[in-house]
């Protein structure tokens, strides 16, 4: 609808740009993870690496001599490596995702995924299961991540309802609303550190974010929701387009405001509360990458949401392999990586496009 | 002609005798190579037959937090993910097939030295330690504390022999040496080892049976906040062993942040602060400043200047050395009988 004045042949022009930066990007992801998976305590050679890889590729593996790839880099590689870099790869995304629907919605640059009390409610979730120490499984995953999801689910459920007015709901009661739970259940949380005793640093842990011991079946686990959580959102692409314009105007043009809205807080969410379920909370990436990618390829959702979703990928793809190495054998916190490394970059691209940058 | 003949006959029984020579030769080399395959598939059904046997030679062990561990042949590539688990394995002799072990392991040996030699692998921290740097030394036996249990149930879960120690109290702590000594195959010192440690422990015990005052103590876990040891600890257990009483024997919880106002109010006899290494001033200062805390004046162990240091890592570790925290203990809180 607003692309009335734009000729046919000047969006098909966009569209073939459009699909050469995807391709770029992806092909980047793709290669930081390949570096990834080299990228470790154990020295394995890159083309260890590759025949491991091969031979878990049904059609591949016939070529590949299996005997002779040591049982132990094997594991290294197909139950260590590939599940954290995978899983790193998809929070990124979902945590990136959820910020351009976020700053989409609240018109906000301020907005992060975690503004509507997701990562709160994860906490509480997260700092129950650590301190009482259930030890349930649930679909697939541990106690600690479900509950960690529930919770986060039942924080936005309850956020939404404080803040809804009739069959409306107002983004500034929205963020107030968040904000107010999230400091409530920030409380929680350290009564359960108080509380925690031995088990204090097990939440301190989970607090920081990180990917140390992701399994397979956690990224099984959250892969549908990420996926399709993300899917849902493209589909609206169009509709923030038009919501950037306010949402009076966005109503005239014909978008149903509140039922893009809803929609929009919901996958949001959920793509979040599945993230930070298997991660723990990782801050900065869903703030700073939807700008970074604002920045370098402009403000159409369109564009903006793909974009930013596998930029987000690779830029915790990287940062998770750098924490692993840089103290090894130790580690640091995949947060504090993001933080320093995103931080100056991200202060360098907004001096460098000063003249006026808006959401 | 005759001599014409006699060499056609020997030509013949020299060939004869070449032919049959060769015959027997290839006849025999056959029957070595057969003989041969033979002791070769026999040592191979020996070898079957014992890797069948080895399945009923299991060693079944039942860590401190209930999970069952079946061992088919000790250890030979141990890691210890905490520095009480390598002084307990160097105490019963299985040192020699430890390939890796923490940062913060140095007892009884250096091995931060040994790290840079390059006779020990660091596997990182003690906290949460990375998997990867424990799966690369490929180790047949994993030694784990509660502060690495997501890493062991992630290397469980990956078919790895993980050994939790989680040891509550002293006698637990004696428990696990005889566990890690029937694992490692070392069942005789560590039943020596442990005998020696409960001879110890009944000697301290036995001398202060004649005590008449049970002096309180204050333990300082930490200066900031103040934290102290609670019940369940082995700290409140070697406190009451020694005898003494705990004066945050009856907190809520284990490790109890405590105020100012509840020490100067229990009034201590004796305080007591942990050194990080050997036995050196309290790693956060000296008495003096302990002294000049706000309140303290009326506290009886400073009026009396009764602060005492001791080594940290013997306390706060359960391994062997938990005999020496308790004698140092006792000599503290009972001067006069020791």
């Amino acid at each position: 609808m607003l692309d009335t004045d734009e000729s046919e042949n000047e969006y098909l022009k966009r569209f073939s740009h459009w699909k050469l930066t995807v391709f770029t990007l992806t092909s980047t992801l793709i290669l930081a993870i390949v570096f990834s998976l080299n990228v470790g305590f154990a020295p394995i050679r890159f083309f260890t690496v590759l025949r491991i890889i091969a031979n878990q590729i049904p059609l591949l593996s016939s070529f590949v001599d299996s005997s002779s790839i040591p049982h132990v880099e094997e594991t290294i590689i197909i139950q260590i490596r590939m599940p954290r870099i995978l899983a790193s790869a998809l929070v990124g995304a979902a945590l990136a995702a959820a910020g351009v629907l976020y700053q989409g919605i609240f018109k906000n640059p301020m907005a992060d995924p975690y503004v509507l009390g997701v990562s709160a409610g994860a906490a509480v979730g997260a700092s129950i299961a650590i301190v009482l120490g259930v030890d349930i499984s649930l679909f697939g995953l541990g106690a600690l991540q479900f509950l960690s999801f529930i919770c986060s689910l039942i924080t936005i459920f309850i956020v939404y309802n404080i803040s809804r007015v009739g069959s409306k709901v107002p983004i500034t009661t929205l963020l107030l609303s968040g904000i107010a739970v999230s400091i409530f259940l920030s409380a929680i949380v350290t009564v359960m550190k108080v509380i925690a005793g031995e088990r204090l640093h097990a939440v301190v842990f989970w607090l920081m974010g990180g990917f140390s011991y992701v399994e397979w079946k956690d990224v099984g686990a959250v892969l549908p929701l990420i996926c399709l959580g993300i899917a849902a959102a493209y589909s609206f692409a169009r509709d923030l387009n038009i919501l950037s314009l306010g949402e009076e105007t966005a109503q005239y043009l014909g978008v149903e405001v509140e039922k893009v809205k809803k929609t929009l807080l919901i996958s949001g969410s959920l793509i979040t509360a599945a993230a930070v379920s298997i991660s723990g909370l990782i801050g900065f990436i869903g703030l700073i990458i939807p700008h970074i990618t604002r920045i370098l390829i402009g403000p159409d959702h369109r564009i903006l949401l793909p974009a930013s979703t596998i930029v987000g990928a690779m830029f915790l793809v990287i940062c998770d392999a750098i924490a692993r190495v840089i103290v090894s054998p130790a580690e640091l916190p995949v947060g504090v990586i993001t933080a320093l490394s995103g931080g100056p970059f991200f202060i360098y691209l907004l001096r460098k496009k000063k003249e006026g940058y808006a959401v | 002609m005759e001599n014409k003949h006699f060499i056609q006959i020997i030509t013949a029984i020299i060939i004869s005798l070449i032919v049959s020579a060769a015959a027997f030769h290839l006849y025999y080399q056959g029957r070595i190579g057969e003989l041969e395959s033979s002791i070769k598939t026999l040592r191979e059904e020996v070898t079957e037959l014992n890797n069948e046997l080895s399945k009923y030679k299991i060693l079944t062990l039942v860590d401190d937090q209930g999970y069952v561990l079946n061992l088919t042949s000790y250890p030979n590539r141990i890691v210890s993910l905490a520095p009480s688990n390598t002084e307990i394995l160097f105490a019963v002799g299985a040192g020699d097939k430890v390939v890796g072990v923490t940062d913060y392991c140095d007892y009884p040996y250096n091995f931060s030295a040994w790290i840079e030699a390059g006779n020990m692998t660091s596997i990182g921290s003690y906290w949460n330690p990375s998997i990867e740097p424990i799966v690369a030394l490929n180790p047949d036996l994993i030694l784990a504390s509660p502060a690495s249990e997501k890493a062991a149930n992630r290397l469980r879960s990956m078919g790895y022999n993980v050994l939790m120690l989680d040891p509550k109290n002293i006698n637990d702590v004696l428990q696990d040496i005889i566990l890690v000594g029937r694992a490692t195959g070392h069942d005789v010192e560590a039943s020596i080892l442990v005998g020696t440690m409960r001879e110890r422990i009944d000697c301290v015990i036995n001398t202060l049976r004649n005590a008449t005052f049970r002096p309180k103590v204050y333990f300082e876990v930490w200066n900031d906040p103040l934290m102290s040891a609670g019940p369940g600890t082995w700290i409140n257990e070697l406190i009451k062993l020694a005898g003494g009483v705990n004066i945050f024997e009856n907190a809520t919880s284990q490790w109890p942040v405590v105020s100012s106002e509840s020490i100067i109010q229990q009034n201590p006899d004796i305080i007591i602060l942990p050194s990080s290494h050997g036995a050196g001033p309290p790693f956060w200062g000296s008495f003096d400043r302990v002294k000049s805390r706000p309140g303290w004046d009326a506290i009886s162990a400073i009026k009396n200047d009764r602060l005492y240091v001791i080594n940290g890592d013997i306390i706060a570790r359960p391994g062997p050395r938990i005999v020496d925290a308790l004698e140092t203990l006792a000599k503290i809180i009972h001067p006069e009988m020791f």
